[in-house]
């Protein structure tokens, strides 16, 4: 692939002092940044560095606060995605933006399909467009009148890609694109087709071989704030990690004092475990231990923690708890073997909106403080008020409605909720997203407490850093099967990093 | 994240095998119906049926469009009333009664409509509250221009809708007939499209460029304009003017719809089958009626036939959901796709 030297042209796209914030949480903070005319720039960045933010505001869907972005020396605001298309900024979206329930055609074409005289959808002359286009993307053996719906999803990621390009773009904006597609040469064809009429594509990704590959330049995120943008030919592949991971400042982490049990049965355990979206998986979460989980967004970890909390069936191998083989039906019959699931989504899978925190906090024990069925008041906010001390909640938050807490205190009740049921085990699942660097510190103690006093936890994190501080040991997925095992001295966040995007390291004492 | 779990979530059912269903029903009762009831196949009988169908398929028709759009709509019944009642109070005293008041109801309903989509649209309420809110005080509008039953349905109107043309053809039936080809028509215009996207899938649609508000404002419209037809038509038939007419109406509109394969999810479906679900509900009636089941049974039965129908209409997706894992969520959609 010929990467061309462009730092001779004037920049096709060049933003200065570009911020964002979503409420408390800022999102993009001062960043500068140019894309040269006939270059591919990679965008790196750890989940949530900002790169999806950038993507937004360039395909003119969220609006930035403040800095300014100049198009070809234009100023440039898209007011809306049609807008920011027409000025020659094409986007392929990671969250595909395809309409399942249209033909490849229409989708091609939307939102404004060629129409007749009369106001029609000319059918089959999109349909014959399409073909040709497809042949032209070498997109093949698909007919145009497919609903989009019936295609697997790399064929779905190739029509979204293929749309961007159809556009003749000025600058092409690509988000994970090669997240579902098992062939990347197609996308590097195309791509070296696109660069050859002077495209500058933005390239973004958490593959750095594809970067290397593509790219002579990489601009890398860290928290929304750009940590480098230099060639890539003066740094190594770790100097990058390092500076993706990147230590954040001001955390502290609890001091490690395990108490991991070796001679009594796992708490928790699964040998050769398969299910959608689990392929193969083998650990063994002894007593005391808190054992982290790290890997890129969609490796199979949120399918693996749904098996073990009896979301999803299990379709081959075992699964033990205490050392007997048990079989989570329901996250009822994972509750009644000990294992309790703090998920993923805090807004729509871990609070009930609308009731009072106390509420939320007794909802699964509340036979407890119940007499014949009427709950005796009292008992109840005996309990709350326990669980609430052991995560530290300030007990002036637990009777108004959940929704006026901050989301820290939100995370804060759910483990109290956990706690209160007397878990084995808990399940983590990025338990600190969104949440203030005092809650963090709180979460962290609480686990630890809880990992001390006997209980064990799978922790999975999108912050590397917390693994490498908190778990005792840490596992790596990659493509839905755990590829690494990385014991607690040689924890580093970029060596995780570097396992997680699928690099094959030796490191010592592999699983 | 949201919008991923929507698409999981949907069945994968064909619209098309529902309206199928539907359609098989259909012909199935009017058989059974055509036994019992030997004069329905004549064409007076024909025009009957067409008479008795053509309000419910054209409220249906236009609730389709809402639930298209993976919206909701209870404001017909409200439209029906007040278009019912203006065409009672006016038809006979304006000049160009017929085509005048046809005018006028159909204005009423855009106007509901509009403020229906602007409410939902623009100002992003659920469509179920405001529009139980626009149905309640079109119904009290409806009670204030005609407080009991009673008005006049000008003599053209009430004749010539409820006839046939040519002495062959039944003017409900022509009616039927236009819609079903407009909607043809509709569906492959940029706005027919654009609403099937909006409904299935919003943020995506979005990300495509369509004007999502602006489609849910228009699909509202466009209902709106159903209703006010239906409520044109109703009077068209009772040749009277009555405030409450409408009250009992609102659950069949859904009915028929659910039971002519339109996902009540959004984005599949259509108003074909929408149209032969309001037909076998007619049927329905009139085949109990036939085989003298009491009146007060019709309930029971509508019922029945209508949790069968939805039943066989889902059933290929009922057998696939049952292989599927629950929750099935993009954070894994993974890579063994290929």
């Amino acid at each position: 692939m010929v990467k061309r030297d462009v730092s001779s042209l004037t920049p096709i796209l060049q933003a200065t002092g570009v911020h964002k914030r979503y409420g408390a949480t800022i999102a993009l903070e001062d960043l500068s940044f140019s894309l040269y005319p006939g270059e591919v720039c990679g965008l790196l960045g750890e989940n949530g560095a900002g790169k999806s933010t950038l993507v937004k505001i360039l395909s003119g869907i969220v609006v930035p606060d403040a800095g300014e972005i100049a198009l070809e020396g234009q100023a440039y605001q898209p007011h809306n995605i049609v807008d920011a298309r027409t000025r020659g900024v094409s986007t392929a979206f990671q969250e595909l933006s395809l309409i399942p329930t249209l033909s490849i055609a229409a989708n091609l074409f939307l939102p404004k399909p060629k129409v007749n005289a009369i106001g029609l959808v000319t059918i089959r002359a999109i349909e014959e467009l399409t073909e040709t286009i497809l042949k032209q993307h070498a997109v093949f053996d698909v007919s145009p009148s497919t609903l989009v719906g019936d295609l697997s999803l790399g064929l779905r990621q190739r029509i979204e890609i293929v749309r961007a390009m159809l556009r003749e773009p000025r600058v092409l904006l690509l988000d994970e694109p090669t997240a579902a597609i098992a062939d990347r040469e197609w996308l590097f064809g195309l791509i070296e087709s696109l660069l050859a009429r002077g495209t500058a594509i933005l390239y973004i990704t958490h593959r750095l071989d594809e970067v290397r590959r593509l790219c002579k330049r990489c601009v890398v995120l860290r928290n929304g704030r750009k940590v480098l943008d230099a060639a890539l030919e003066d740094m190594t592949d770790d100097q990058i990690f390092s500076k993706m991971a990147g230590r954040s400042v001001v955390e502290t982490y609890p001091i490690r004092e395990s108490n991991i049990d070796e001679s009594a049965p796992p708490v928790l355990a699964a040998h050769k475990a398969s299910a959608a979206g689990v392929n193969d998986v083998t650990f063994r979460l002894r007593r005391g231990e808190i054992l982290g989980l790290a890997a890129l967004e969609g490796q199979g970890q949120s399918s693996l923690f749904r098996v073990l909390a009896g979301l999803v069936p299990l379709k081959g191998g075992s699964i033990e708890v205490n050392g007997g083989p048990v079989r989570l039906r329901s996250p009822r019959s994972a509750r009644a073997a000990g294992i309790i699931l703090v998920p993923e989504e805090r807004k729509t899978e871990g609070i009930f909106n609308d009731l009072s925190t106390a509420a939320n906090i007794s909802i699964p024990v509340i036979n407890q403080a119940a007499r014949f069925n009427f709950i005796r008041n009292r008992k109840e906010r005996q309990m709350v008020e326990r669980g609430a001390s052991r995560v530290d909640l300030n007990s002036r938050y637990l009777w108004p409605n959940i929704n006026a807490l901050s989301g820290g205190n939100q995370q804060k009740t759910i483990l109290a909720r956990s706690l209160l049921a007397n878990p084995k085990c808990l399940l983590l699942f990025d338990p600190t997203r969104g949440v203030d660097v005092g809650t963090k510190q709180i979460i962290y103690q609480v686990i630890r407490k809880f990992a001390r006093e006997g209980g064990a936890a799978v922790f999975y994190s999108t912050e590397l850093d917390e693994l490498v501080h908190l778990c005792d040991r840490c596992l790596v997925m990659y493509r839905n099967a755990i590829v690494a095992e990385v014991r607690q001295e040689e924890l580093t966040p970029h060596l995780l990093l570097s396992l997680a995007a699928g690099h094959k390291i030796d490191v010592h004492g592999t699983a | 994240m949201v919008m991923s779990m929507k698409q999981a979530s949907r069945e994968k059912g064909r619209p098309l095998a529902s309206s199928l269903f539907a359609a098989i029903l259909y012909v199935v009762m009017f058989v059974i119906y055509s036994i019992n009831a030997p004069s329905a196949i004549t064409l007076g009988g024909i025009t009957d049926l067409l008479n008795n169908t053509i309000v419910l398929a054209i409220a249906s028709a236009g609730l389709t469009l809402i639930i298209l759009a993976a919206e909701l709509d209870l404001s017909s019944v409200g439209v029906i009333a007040v278009s019912n009642v203006l065409v009672a109070t006016v038809s006979t005293k304006m000049p160009a009664g017929t085509i005048g008041t046809l005018l006028l109801v159909c204005l009423v309903g855009l106007l509901v409509g509009l403020t229906n989509g602007w409410l939902v649209a623009f100002l992003g309420l659920q469509s179920l509250a405001c529009t139980l809110g626009t149905m309640i005080m079109c119904q009290g509008i409806a009670l204030v221009i005609l407080d009991a039953p009673g008005g006049e349905v000008a003599a053209f109107i009430m004749n010539r809708l409820t006839d046939t043309v040519f002495g062959m053809i039944p003017v409900a039936g022509l009616i039927l007939a236009v819609v079903v080809l407009a909607w043809l028509l509709f569906r492959r215009t940029r706005l027919g499209i654009a609403i099937y996207a909006v409904g299935t899938d919003a943020v995506a649609s979005h990300l495509t460029g369509i004007d999502v508000k602006g489609t849910k404002l228009r699909v509202f419209a466009l209902a709106g304009v159903a209703y006010g037809l239906a409520g044109y038509l109703l009077s068209a038939q009772t040749g009277t003017g009555d405030p409450r007419v409408s009250n009992s109406f609102l659950l069949y509109v859904f009915a028929a719809v659910a039971i002519g394969g339109t996902s009540l999810g959004g984005g599949r479906g259509g108003v074909i089958g929408s149209v032969i679900g309001a037909g076998i509900l007619t049927v329905m009636q009139k085949l109990l009626f036939a085989v003298g089941v009491a009146d007060f049974y019709t309930n029971i039965f509508s019922g029945l036939i209508m949790v069968v129908a939805i039943l066989f209409g889902n059933l290929s997706a009922i057998l696939t959901l049952h292989q599927r894992m629950p929750l099935t969520r993009h954070g894994d959609r993974g890579y063994s796709a290929q």
